[in-house]
Order: structure tokens, then sequence, then C-alpha cells
């Protein structure tokens, strides 16, 4: 039974989106509460899966029985466990934190609303599960899909920026295709695991790496790679505000996290016997993001488009820590990855509920506000310190391990990197912090902002949560370090 | 340089492809019309899709049903199947695209009440 587990983690937001246009017939209200109950019983059920692998190991499921390579396959192992139970937790508190407000904000829409964001989550869970090139195709079509829908779903000015959005992500779905297609006419197959062992021997061959450079621009446009990231700061500015927290936090890690597994599960890269070019390729790419995109982030005025620049810097130093192509360095930067996730949904949770209660949406708009609650600027403050890097937050534990491992290559252009990037990160976060504690002084006071349940149970459990994958870093970064040592590293 | 334009000459689905794929990213980057770009991203979708399936077919080859009374199965004789199961699956991503691209479409004409790109950032404004 609990073989079955990862298809239950899919399954229960799956069935819930196919549902919710019955569910919301008559009485949309009630849509909320049961995508709620499917999120949480995908927390609860993906929880179980992770403690199945952490105890017996990774779970490789065939679909309808049929073995690999001719059948389906989806493999969870400890990474995919892990960034499937961050996934689950964040769109649960994604939702959460609006309250009743969506509803009504959306009017009409609310049952379509409910049911894309479920579906864009089970999209999710497919790429993080998926052991096929071709099934993440499907999924991240799927995912993106929704994608595209949830960004334009409040109409006006943002069904353009869905639109440019729709154009750059269906391009680079398009290279991602023609990617597996150069793969499979080079091997006979699709299967990750098939692969891994066929690809060593024909690492040299142009179709090979020709499909690997398709599907790098294809997933590049996915994770929104510094300069094919055009997409990305309209969508998420535009994008309504209960939706940006779950596309920051979750659409560009997870195609992230599929890039990283093609490297190291499909072609070993790293691994002492095969000397991959793209490795080295990937942190000066990396670190050009990183610098590039904390320094874009620093000119931007609106809050929400200075922090999405700023996310493209995070993407960046991911692939920085896993271009080092060593164990801490993978390790490295799938900590980062997750802790970014909870760093950025907690961000732009906080951005948007600022924009909505106080119509800030810019820096100046910022310093006209009072003071906001202790819940909201605590929030804030806890999400500053993590990004830019201080302990006892995840985003130091992140940061350090990336640069230990880049110490440890004796890459000291990454280092630098890394550092130029915590600096500028610390002026952009500095200039925000301190028009809004400022902001008290000037600002028409009296009048009363409440902070609903809901708002302080999302912004709390995230706060929490940043903090504690600090403290217990050792233990995260424990797990991943064996399940990256099993990659030949 | 001749044996590369020989090995081309071979290949002609490979060049139709190029074609039609440079093609539709040149309509999709250059033109301002908003359909002609999801035109353009269409005959894009199309070409890898079409590549895909030209990857398994075969000269004198036959579709993939067991011939009666044949017991050895012979793979020479028969197309590859597998190109054009994963290009249903593909085919079925591109369509729901095209839905959502031309729902999006819709209601920025109905909003801004042009297709022009150029016009439709001017009303943005």
């Amino acid at each position: 039974m609990s073989d079955h587990l990862p298809i239950f983690v899919f399954v229960s937001p799956f069935l819930a989106a196919i549902c919710m246009p019955l569910i919301g017939l008559n009485n949309p209200g009630r849509c909320r509460p049961v995508a709620l109950t499917a999120l949480g019983t995908m927390f609860l059920l993906s929880v179980a899966t992770l403690w199945r692998i952490l105890g017996h190991g990774e779970i490789r499921y065939a679909f309808s029985g049929w073995a690999p390579p001719a059948g389906i396959e989806w493999v969870a192992d400890e990474i995919a466990a892990i960034m499937v139970v961050v996934l689950s937790a964040l769109a649960f508190l994604c939702l959460l934190h609006t309250g009743r407000e969506t509803d009504t904000e959306l009017g009409s829409r609310t049952v379509p609303y409910h049911a894309i964001l479920l579906t864009l989550v089970s999209g999710l869970t497919g790429i993080v599960f998926a052991g096929d090139l071709f099934n993440i195709f499907v999924f991240l079509e799927i995912a993106a899909l929704s994608g595209y829908a949830l960004v334009g779903v409040s109409g006006g000015r943002a069904l353009v920026s869905a639109f440019r959005y729709l154009i750059m992500g269906s391009l680079g779905a398009s290279f991602y295709l023609l990617g597996v297609s150069y793969f499979y006419m080079a091997t006979g197959t699709l299967n990750m695991a098939d692969l891994a062992q066929r690809i060593p021997d024909l690492l040299h061959s142009k179709a090979v790496i020709g499909g690997l450079s398709f599907m790098f621009i294809g997933l590049g446009i996915k994770m929104a790679l510094m300069p094919l990231h055009g997409w990305l700061p309209d969508a998420y500015t535009e994008a309504p505000d209960s939706v940006s927290p779950l596309l920051a936090s979750l659409v560009t890690k997870i195609a992230t996290l599929a890039w990283i597994r093609i490297l190291y599960r499909v072609l070993a890269a790293g691994s002492s016997d095969t000397s991959l070019e793209i490795i080295g390729l990937l942190w000066v790419v990396g670190s050009l993001a990183a610098v590039a995109g904390s320094l874009l982030a620093l000119t931007q005025q609106d809050l929400k488009r200075r922090f999405a620049y700023g996310g493209l810097a995070h993407i960046g130093l991911v692939l920085v820590g896993v271009g080092q192509g060593n164990q801490t360095g993978l390790a490295g930067g799938l900590f980062y990855l997750i802790n970014d996730a909870v760093m950025q949904c907690l961000l732009f949770i906080l951005v948007g509920v600022i924009a909505r209660r106080y119509g800030a949406r810019t820096l100046d708009d910022l310093g006209r506000i009072q003071l906001p609650p202790p819940w909201i600027i605590t929030g804030f403050v806890v999400a500053a310190i993590s990004m830019i890097g201080l302990p006892p937050t995840g985003g130091f534990f992140g940061k350090w391990y990336i640069v230990l491992s880049a110490i440890e290559k004796e890459n000291y252009v990454a280092v630098a990197a890394v550092l130029v990037t915590t600096l500028l990160t610390m002026a952009y976060f500095m200039q925000v912090l301190e028009r809004m504690l400022r902001g008290g002084q000037t600002g028409p006071s009296a009048q009363k902002i409440e902070t609903p349940l809901q708002l302080r149970l999302s912004t709390g459990v995230l706060s929490a949560a940043i903090i504690g994958l600090g403290l217990w870093s050792d233990r995260v970064v424990q797990v991943l370090l064996q399940a990256t040592s099993q990659l030949g590293l | 340089m001749f044996e590369l334009v020989q090995g081309w000459l071979q290949r002609p689905n490979f060049i139709a492809f190029v074609i039609l794929f440079l093609w539709g990213l040149y309509i999709t980057v250059t033109h301002h019309n908003l359909l002609k770009k999801l035109i353009g991203l269409y005959l894009v979708q199309t070409s890898v899709i079409f590549f895909l399936v030209t990857t398994g077919a075969k000269d004198g080859a036959t579709v993939p049903i067991l011939i009666p009374g044949e017991t050895v199965v012979q793979p020479e004789t028969y197309v590859n199947p597998l190109p054009h199961v994963l290009t249903l699956t593909a085919i079925v991503v591109q369509v729901a695209t095209l839905g959502v691209s031309l729902a999006l479409v819709a209601g920025i004409y109905k909003k801004y009440g042009s297709l022009d790109e150029d016009e439709v950032l001017k009303r943005l404004e």
C-alpha cells in the first residue's frame, strides 16, 4: 500500500481540480474549503511519503504495472519527497492567507480559479516525480498552462502579461520537446534510468549535445534564467496578489529542479569519467544571473517587480551551487532551492497584503503609509534576513554551502559573485525596510489595519519555517547529501 | 562539404523541419499582430511534432499491427509507433495551449479594442 503513496499525493489535488466545477455549480463558496482540504490531504500524504522514503528508500512506481522502460515510471527519491512536502505546504498556505477575500475579488471566476490552482499544484507534483523525459514535458505544460490562466485571471493588464508569458513559455516547451526528440533519436528511450545507462557512450554525439542544448534553452525559459527571463517580472507584477506568491515560490524552482534531475540523473554530470562542459557553463550563467538580477532589483520602484528581479538572482545562486559539480554544491544548491521557495512565498504574501490593505505598490508609497502591524513587520524582517543571508535563517546556510563548495573547487569567481549578490540584496532590502519602518511618523494615523487569523497563521508558519530550516539545516543537508551521494559525485 | 550537403539532401524531412521552425520563430518574434504571433507559435510547435513523427518513419514499413499468421515479430517491417504516441500527447498539449491563448487574445481584444501589440501597449499606459 505504501508503495502507492506518490500517486495518491498527485491524485488528491488533481481529483479535486476535476470535480471543482461540479462542487461550485450551485454554491461557489464551497470551492475554497474543498480546495483547502485537498491541499491539506496532499500535505499529509506527502509527509507520509517522505517518512516512508527516509525509512525504506526510494519508491519506483510503474504505472498500471508496466515495467519501465516500456511503461511510464515515477521516481520518488528523497529530493522529490522533500520538494513535494514544501510544495504542498506552500500551496496550502498561499490559498489560506487570503481568506474569503479572493472569492469576492474574483466574483464569477471563483470556481475556475480554484480548479486551475489545484491543476497547477498537481502539474508541479508531476514534474517532481516524473522519471521520464516526456512525462516532464507533459507536466511542465500542465503547470505552465495553469500558470498562464492564473496570471490572467483578474483580466485587464494581466491579460497582456499572461499572453507574453504564454508565448515565451510555449516556445520554451517547444525547445524542450525538440531536445527530448533528439535524445530519443540518439538512444531510443526516454526513461531517465534507462537513458543514464546509454548516454555515457554517446556524450560526444552531436545529437545528444544538440538535444541537451535545446533542453537547456527550453528549461532556461521556464526557470527564467537571466537572459531568458523576459516574461517573469510582468507576469509576477500583474498576477493577482493571491497568485503571485505561488508563482514566485514554486513554478521557476520546480523547473530548476527538473533541470538538476536531468543533469545528474541522466547525464551523471560531475562524476569523474564524464567531463561535461555544460557544468562549467552553469555556474557562469548562474553568477551572471545572480549579480545582474540583484542589480536590476535595485533599480525597480514597484515592490513586486523589485522582488521578482530578486528572485531571478536566487535562481542564479542555486545554479552556482549546482554548477560546481561536487556533492556539497549540489546539496547546497538544492537546500537553497527549498529555502528560496519558502522565502519567496512569505515575501510575496506580505507584499500582496501591503498592496491590498494600504494600496502601497511602490517604494514611494511605502514611505507614506503608517507602520504596518507587528505580524507583517516581523514576517518581512525574517524574510529579508533570510534573503540577505544572515544566520540563523535557512538562507544563510544555503549560501554557506554554496560558497563552501565553490571554495572546495577553488572557484573564487563564483565566491565573489555570491558575495556581491549578498551585498546587493542587502542594499535593495535596506531601501525597502528603511521606508517601511520610518513610514509611521508621517502617515495618516488611527486607520486600524486588522490582520485576520489566516494571515497570521500563514506568515507565522512561514517565518517559523525559515528559521527552522536554518536551525535544523544540518539534518536537511545530511539527507540531501545522502541522496546526492548515490549520484556518483 | 559535399558529403555534408549530400547528408542533408538524404533527409528532406529535417530540411522541412528547420524551415518551418525558423519561419514560425521569425513570425512570432517580428509580427506585431497578436493573432499572427500565435500562428507563428503554432507553426513552431507543429514543426517539432512533424520532426518527431518523421523520425519514426521507415522505407517500406507498415503500420505497427501484428500481421496475421506471423509468429516472430520483425521490427524492421513496422514503423516505430512510439513517436506517434508521443506526438498524440504533444498535439493535445498544443491544442490546449491554443485554446488558452485564443481566450487571452479574445480578452485583450474585448478590453483594449485592438489586436496590434503596439496599440495595446499604448492603451495600457
